[in-house]
């Protein structure tokens, strides 16, 4: 897809978003704490989303693209990390997201928990591999080899099933 | 809790992919999206403008009332013409940027590298203009005294040029500490590789 048309572009973009915005909700959960910061970080990513659509090549799948987009963009957004809003924002802010009220799993609670703990390129490498992506994938996405996908995992896992443990 | 496999946290993470946690207001979105559209002003984009543009700018101002000046300096003619020369230099590093920007290899790799280049030209644009202070200020003050001004309007220039040069520093500092943060986290990613 080499030039998109704008009517093209908003037609692929609602429905990229419509599929895949549970994955976009889990990046958006792991990096940011605050209901004003999932609200940051989900429009940052939507916007990157929108913005990569005219030079996504088919080359690997959508979910594949978003999620790199994603993830690249989450982990740009941690280091800017706008924990200063204008005190007016926080009274007029009309949020983006909101909770569906559903009873969340305390178990899946604690995972998110334990995700954020890790530094931001850990923790996107725990999304993926949560996520059910091949090693070959993950250094795809990550530009790493396949070994260092490999020898991060293993730490990842490791300290996962430990802290499942003591808690 | 006892200990869990890893399937098994995979499974809690599973169960979330039939309920999602969030709704999305439509509305609120798309008025977001189209605020930040119109905020939307690349940094790196404007100050190269505002930059050659201020050159240019300072360039004809020294030119032109030095030209129509019944004493004419050849300080201000050497400053007009460093200034006119500091505004190409720019114009060539941002088509040369621009040339070689970012081709969408979309991996987390290659993006981080493709942000450390633009903080390493950040970093090369901020230290330049702190330095320029240097040759202008000299020149400026050359001028001033060739013109036989008043000691006070030297002492001024002086002043002038050190405060500029001091913000200038500041700048300086806070994109090589982006460029800093953006390494530790190249450094995050390839830790442990292997080939």
């Amino acid at each position: 897809m080499s030039r998109v048309a704008d009517k093209e572009q908003k037609q692929i973009f609602e429905r990229w978003v419509d599929q895949h915005k549970g994955l976009i909700f889990k990046i958006v959960r792991a990096y940011a704490l605050t209901a004003l910061d999932h609200d940051d970080l989900f429009q940052e990513i939507i916007i990157q989303v929108w913005h990569s659509i005219p030079s996504f090549r088919q080359e690997s799948s959508v979910s594949t693209w978003i999620y790199r987009i994603s993830l690249n963009t989450a982990i740009k957004w941690v280091r800017k990390e706008r924990k200063h809003y204008p005190s007016e924002s926080l009274d007029n802010v009309q949020h983006i997201l909101q909770e569906t009220g559903l009873h969340v799993d305390e178990r899946l609670e604690w995972l998110y928990g334990e995700i954020y703990k890790f530094n931001e390129i850990d923790r996107s490498i725990c999304l993926l591999l949560l996520e059910g992506f091949s090693y070959k994938e993950m250094a795809n996405i990550l530009g790493i080899t396949e070994s260092n996908v490999g020898v991060k995992i293993n730490r990842i896992k490791k300290q996962l099933i430990t802290k499942s443990k003591i808690t | 809790m006892n200990t869990m496999e890893f399937e098994e946290l995979q499974q809690i993470w599973d169960s979330q992919n039939k309920r999602p946690l969030y709704a999305i207001d439509e509305q609120a979105l798309h008025n977001r999206i189209l605020s930040k559209k119109r905020q939307a002003s690349h940094i790196t984009n404007t100050s190269e403008l505002l930059l050659i543009l201020m050159n240019l700018g300072a360039g004809s101002l020294v030119l032109g009332m030095n030209f129509f000046s019944p004493d004419r300096s050849v300080f201000m003619y050497l400053l007009s013409a460093w200034v006119y020369a500091t505004a190409l230099y720019l114009l060539v590093s941002r088509i040369r940027r621009i040339n070689s920007d970012y081709r969408f290899n979309r991996s987390m790799r290659g993006d981080l590298l493709y942000a450390i280049s633009v903080a390493t030209y950040q970093v090369r644009l901020s230290q330049l203009t702190r330095w320029n202070t240097l040759p202008i200020g000299i020149l400026t003050l050359l001028g001033t005294w060739e013109g036989g001004k008043p000691v006070w309007m030297a002492v001024a220039v002086l002043i002038f040029f050190a405060l500029a040069s001091y913000a200038g520093g500041w700048e300086h500092r806070n994109y090589e500490a982006r460029k800093r943060e953006l390494e530790i986290l190249q450094n995050k990613l390839e830790g442990g590789q292997t080939s």
